[in-house]
């Protein structure tokens, strides 16, 4: 009954509904699936099928979310059903060579002012780490982080690359509101709250800047791949950022 | 046209056919749940289905035509009437201004309440369709409240045109026939078709012979995102971890103490948990209607079963609209 998955050279590929299928490129968190999850999506970005409507990237896979009847009534495209063209037209896209190895990733820096009312947990990750407040600010500001997925909520950007030594629990009740731009820790992870919510994640500090706003032609300011640098502000630039 | 809300009813929110578009930026698809009814309601008016539509949620709503009205009501979680006469669904209604009308109790959980020209709401990354845990969408991102006034569009097609000139009377009118919406849909309303997901092999035995057959009931923690479900125990063989990935509304997670969750039209984009199965498409529109204390069964078909309903139905709705085409043709 368990439908055998589709395999190429450097994916699997499975069913997610009618109208999505997933490719699998790796079955743990790292950095080289990450690479060629991206530089396949650009691929497919550039040599989009008809009937293309989503590219979903995840940690080790990439979705692909169509319109069947646009897929089925393709003449460029050739299989007996829309999950064979959709596999048949991929796995022949892969095995293309790559022109550029190009991968879209571009270095965000983003602004945050840490500690103050702005990172109301600032102490209690010092508590727990035994670091100094400026030791936390210096060690998360100078780290580099690879996006690997945006999820959760829109704009939620999980990061992979934060420094191990500030590693805290999440807080044991959560927040009934963390305002949108917070910085927090979870555990090993790092993340910013793109809207306004609850949550249990330490925050440290916040970013002026809108994470999500759906007045932008691209809502999220990160996408998969990207890598994201903190800087520390003071607050009269936190301010100053917020009102342009 | 004009429409008060005099009283909105429990939740009630614009939707259209949903986004697809930003689903990498973790935006998720929402639209109407019920996209069957939805899709109905529109094509009868002669509006393109994707127009906006109001999705209300058990009866309740009370509303009010501050102008003619020329709409179409769809879906089983209410009956529209007007002064104790019960209007019927399915079709074109056509109301004079002035008329005060309400929501009934149905059988059902959702219905959709059509205007001809579509309700006039901005278009918002690509949709109409309200998504309220982020605000945005719809009216204002926000539920529809007391003395709201929305307006349809101004501009009608030439077919919605023709089909108002057909109705447009001083008292209410409509006419005999109806789509029918029974056609779209499958005539078991307690069975759910199920494709095996990707980790369906990671439960036992036991569990998978109990997911496809004993019955699952709606627990009352069920919304636009997903429904839990309360049934045996899906008990895992695989202990290994899921990394977080692509989910779609109609995916079957199994949480980390063995309940079902059906994600629903305003599910997250990505998940954690070990998914046993997707809904098929043609069958979350019944999904849509359930209730909390309604029980379900699973029962498992093949992908490309799944595929060929799903086109099938389509066709049937390109019958539908070149139906209502030579009508008024």
């Amino acid at each position: 009954m368990q439908l055998m998955p589709l395999k190429s050279k450097s994916f699997t590929i499975y069913y997610l509904s009618e109208k999505a299928i997933t490719l699998e490129f790796g079955n743990q968190i790292e950095e080289k699936t990450s690479i060629r999850i991206s530089q396949f999506h650009s691929k497919l970005k550039e040599f989009p099928f008809e009937g293309l409507l989503a590219v979903v990237p995840a940690y080790t896979t990439l979705s692909v979310f169509y319109d069947p009847l646009l897929v089925i009534n393709s003449k460029r495209l050739s299989g007996l059903d829309c999950f064979e063209r959709i596999s048949n037209y991929l796995t022949e896209l892969e095995s293309r060579e790559d022109r550029s190895m190009a991968s879209e990733s571009d270095l965000i820096s983003i602004p945050v002012y840490y500690g103050g009312d702005k990172g109301p947990d600032l102490q209690a990750v010092a508590d727990h780490t035994r670091l100094s407040r400026e030791e936390i600010i210096r060690l998360h500001s100078s780290a580099a982080y690879k996006v690997y997925m945006i999820g959760f909520t829109p704009g939620f950007a999980y990061l992979g690359g934060m420094p191990e030594q500030l590693a805290t629990p999440r807080k044991t009740t959560p927040a009934k509101t963390v305002p949108a731009g917070s910085i927090g820790i979870a555990g090993i992870q790092t993340g910013i709250y793109p809207l306004s919510s609850p949550g249990g994640w330490q925050i440290i500090g916040q970013t002026p800047i809108k994470l999500f706003d759906v007045n932008r032609a691209k809502p999220a300011l990160v996408k998969a791949g990207d890598i994201i640098k903190f800087s520390s502000i003071d607050l009269e630039e936190f301010n100053q950022l917020k009102q342009s | 046209m004009l429409l008060r809300i005099l009283k909105p009813g429990l939740l009630s929110t614009i939707q259209d056919l949903g986004r697809m578009q930003h689903l990498a930026e973790a935006v998720p698809v929402s639209g109407a749940m019920d996209q069957v009814s939805c899709r109905v309601a529109n094509i009868v008016l002669g509006n393109p289905e994707n127009s906006a539509v109001i999705e209300f949620t058990y009866h309740g709503a009370e509303l009010y035509a501050e102008t003619d009205l020329l709409i179409a009501f769809s879906g089983d979680g209410a009956v529209l009437s007007v002064a104790g006469e019960e209007l019927p669904s399915d079709r074109p209604l056509f109301l004079p201004a002035n008329t005060h009308f309400s929501l009934i109790p149905g059988i059902g959980c959702r219905s959709y309440l059509a205007v001809a020209g579509g309700w006039n709401v901005p278009v918002i990354l690509g949709s109409a369709s309200t998504y309220l845990m982020a605000s945005f969408g719809g009216l204002d991102g926000r539920t529809l409240k007391e003395n709201d006034v929305i307006t349809s569009s101004e501009v009608l097609g030439t077919l919605s045109k023709r089909i108002l000139d057909n109705f447009i009377s001083t008292e209410v009118n409509y006419p005999h026939w109806a789509a029918s919406r029974a056609a779209f849909l499958p005539s078991l309303k307690k069975v759910v078709r199920v494709i095996p997901g990707r980790e369906f092999t990671w439960f036992g035995a036991e569990s998978l012979l109990a997911f496809l057959s004993d019955s699952f009931r709606v627990n009352v923690r069920s919304d636009r995102m997903a429904f839990q479900l309360e049934g045996p125990l899906i008990i895992r063989s695989k202990q290994q971890e899921l990394i977080s990935t692509a989910v779609a509304p109609g995916t079957i997670q199994v949480t980390g103490d063995g309940k079902l969750m059906l994600l629903m039209a305003d599910s997250q984009t990505t998940g954690g948990y070990p998914r046993i199965a997707q809904v098929a498409a043609v069958d979350l529109p019944i999904c849509a209607q359930l209730k909390p204390g309604d029980d379900i069964f699973f029962e498992d078909i093949s992908r490309k079963e799944a595929e060929k309903l799903y086109l099938k139905q389509e066709q049937n709705f390109r019958e539908l609209k070149a139906t209502i085409a030579n009508k008024f043709g």
